[in-house]
């Protein structure tokens, strides 16, 4: 009982600390999630471009990111930027490491909701006079996203999870400031497992604010 | 001789009695079509009559012996029993003649060679075998019918249960149907069969089981059921089915 | 030193990246076929800690598993050797993914099949290696794919714990000669060839094993 009091003094001993950890985790993770989306939103336009070149190399940055570990992009721009003289804080590398990264994703999602959605809207805006921008912004997108609300959604998720490793590049989030707490009271297990819970927690209203979503633009059948 | 006698079946699906009390038999050699209105409980006796569904209560005698009881291997009964699926289920996974093959190898033990020699042999009796290395899905609703029951005869069973044969093909392939049971009926195999086909009906030669809310109101051959039968549900039955007749 | 040179010093960690990458793929693949088939068995105190597991191993980062496998059993006596830790955090992960993927594939076997079998008088473990399994890893091709590429892409995590795999022998040498530009790109050539690799020889399988016709219906 009162190993566990100790424990618990422990951690709020050191609240500051983790709370702002937190926090960075929070901004980290919102940050990449919106830029994440974005990108993917550009990504998934240059795979619908008539110009061959273009898709053809958007199809090997796909491919390249989601076969390439993120963590060696961020430390290439970690340890190897400086070298050209170029310092960026670990904040702005994990932004365009994850950056990078999540568009590839999500452009994946987008494209499969694409193939799921009914070809001959697009061609009736065609014959209607609307031109492909317009086609991508007024039909495409629209539909696309609302039926790639799961998988968008999910990678929110694994944003926050993954954000933990951005600790490797020395920013000082929410799973750093935890490992220095375990590090001061060598309560390796207990402090894993309270870390653990939380970004649960986080995952978990991600997952209930995406199946909120998922309801709410429901496209109707 | 009789090979399956079937005394006062019934089955209850959540208090509603589906079969209520069912009396028949089926000998060796002959051919028994099962009719009735849809929701009458053909398909759940088929089901019962292997314990595919558990019946409520009642007797069914298999070749002498009591298969309903607790102590029954149900497995090594319904190796015994043929059953031809409505939509013929074969496992897409597996070619046609691996589909036939399949209980040999797992259910006798037999050996690749054996078992290929004689799932060849009965894919050929249903003029199957040049389309033995084809996956169902590349089968049309016929040639997937006729796998299907190569894979129950290839069992050696005594009786072979047929549950709507027709329903779900074509109406040309449909026809083909009665020769095929015909051929069968004519090689001594024993055949119990529900279906709602007045046609295929007319054109085998056993007698009908006219099924309604769960139990046998008539049996006979179907020219007699056809002519002004004394039970009415049975005239509305045939009228509803062939009014022109 | 050439960026050639980098590339085969670094490729010295290769067969520690593809040890870690396979331990946990395996690790992966026998769990969630476990927890997908133990939630065929429909008992409900089972389907709750099914749950809880899927559920806490796709929630939480993989370091912080990692983190409290390797660093926190031992302070309840229990030393657990990296590669072991790699397998119950990553491997796990996995195992959490595919059993959902497997979980599906098994749905998406047509019950009339499995009617049909039984009437035929084939036991329930025979239905299940016969039929249900044989079709159920084909419908789960694509996620199985998926699944393992995240293994590859997370296996770096076991440097952390000081498995000498790409990523440590990278982190040494950028020590050591401070260029890391060449170093952690030639990094990112290797894992991408052995991605590629690892699709091919995947896709090749599913290739031998392709049923003409056969998809999910």
């Amino acid at each position: 009982m009162s190993e566990a009091f100790a424990f618990l003094n422990d951690i709020v001993d050191y609240g500051p600390q983790i709370l702002s950890g937190l926090i960075n985790t929070l901004i980290l993770a919102g940050t990449i999630s919106v830029t994440g989306l974005l990108a993917g939103i550009l990504i998934f336009r240059l795979t619908l471009s008539d110009n061959e070149i273009i898709r053809k190399s958007t199809a090997r940055y796909i491919s390249f990111f989601i076969g390439t570990p993120l963590i060696v992009l961020l430390f290439l721009m970690y340890y190897g930027l400086p070298q050209w003289g170029i310092n960026f804080s670990p904040f702005t590398i994990a932004v365009i490491g994850f950056t990078l990264n999540i568009a590839a994703y999500n452009s994946r999602y987008l494209s499969a909701a694409y193939n799921g959605i009914d070809q001959h809207q697009l061609m009736a805006a065609s014959a209607q006079g609307f031109s492909s921008r317009q086609i991508f912004t007024l039909i495409i997108l629209p539909q696309t996203l609302r039926r790639a609300i799961p998988g968008l959604t999910n990678q929110v998720a694994l944003n926050i999870k993954d954000s933990s490793i951005a600790f490797l590049i020395q920013y000082v989030d929410f799973f750093a400031q935890m490992q220095e707490q375990a590090s001061l009271n060598f309560q390796y297990l207990k402090v894993y497992a309270v870390t653990g819970a939380v970004y649960l927690l986080l995952v978990s209203l991600v997952i209930f604010a995406s199946k909120r979503l998922e309801t709410r633009y429901a496209i109707p059948h | 001789m009789t090979l399956l006698q079937v005394r006062g079946l019934t089955k209850k699906h959540d208090d509603v009695g589906v079969l209520n009390g069912v009396d028949f038999s089926l000998c060796k050699g002959e051919i028994k079509i099962v009719m009735g209105p849809s929701g009458c409980g053909k398909t759940t006796l088929l089901r019962c009559l292997n314990r595919l569904q558990e019946p409520s209560s009642g007797e069914i005698i298999f070749d002498g012996e009591e298969i309903t009881a607790a102590a029954v291997d149900i497995q090594q009964v319904r190796q015994r029993i043929g059953f031809v699926f409505q939509n013929f289920a074969l496992y897409r996974h597996l070619s046609a003649l691996d589909n036939v093959k399949l209980g040999l190898r797992k259910l006798r033990g037999l050996s690749d060679a054996e078992a290929t020699q004689r799932a060849i042999y009965e894919l050929s009796r249903v003029e199957m075998q040049d389309h033995q290395d084809k996956y169902p899905a590349h089968l049309s609703g016929g040639q997937q019918q006729r796998v299907a029951i190569a894979r129950a005869l290839v069992m050696d069973p005594a009786v072979l249960f047929f549950d709507e044969p027709t329903s779900a093909l074509d109406p040309l392939m449909a026809r083909e149907v009665a020769n095929l049971l015909n051929r069968l009926h004519d090689e001594k195999v024993t055949i119990l069969c529900v279906t709602h086909d007045v046609t295929l009906a007319k054109n085998l030669p056993g007698d009908v089981l006219f099924l309604n809310h769960g139990r046998v109101e008539a049996e006979a051959p179907i020219s007699e059921l056809m002519k002004n039968h004394a039970n009415e549900n049975v005239r509305a039955f045939f009228e509803q089915k062939a009014p022109s007749e | 030193m050439t960026f050639l040179e980098i590339v085969s010093i670094l490729a010295r960690g290769a067969g520690f990246t593809i040890l870690v990458t396979l331990a946990c793929i395996l690790t992966g693949f026998f769990s969630g076929l476990l927890a997908a088939l133990l939630f065929r068995l429909d008992i409900r105190p089972l389907n709750w800690l099914l749950h809880a597991f899927t559920y806490t191993f796709r929630g939480i980062p993989l370091l912080v598993i990692l983190f409290l496998v390797f660093f926190g059993l031992p302070s309840i006596g229990l030393p657990i050797p990296p590669l072991v830790a790699m397998m119950l955090s990553l491997g796990l992960i996995c195992g959490a993914y595919l059993s959902e993927v497997f979980r599906g594939a098994l749905e998406a076997v047509d019950p009339n099949e499995l009617m049909a079998a039984q009437s035929m008088g084939m036991r329930r473990i025979q239905i299940l290696t016969a039929i249900e399994i044989p079709q159920m890893l084909r419908f789960s091709a694509p996620g199985m794919l998926n699944e393992f590429t995240t293994v590859l892409k997370y296996s770096p995590f076991a440097y952390t714990v000081g498995v000498p795999e790409i990523l440590k022998e990278a982190t040494s040498l950028a020590l050591t000669t401070l260029r890391g530009m060449e170093i952690y790109l030639a990094v990112g050539v290797l894992y991408f060839l052995i991605y590629k690799i690892m699709m091919e020889m995947f896709l090749w399988v599913e290739r031998r094993y392709a049923i003409p016709g056969f998809k999910q219906i």
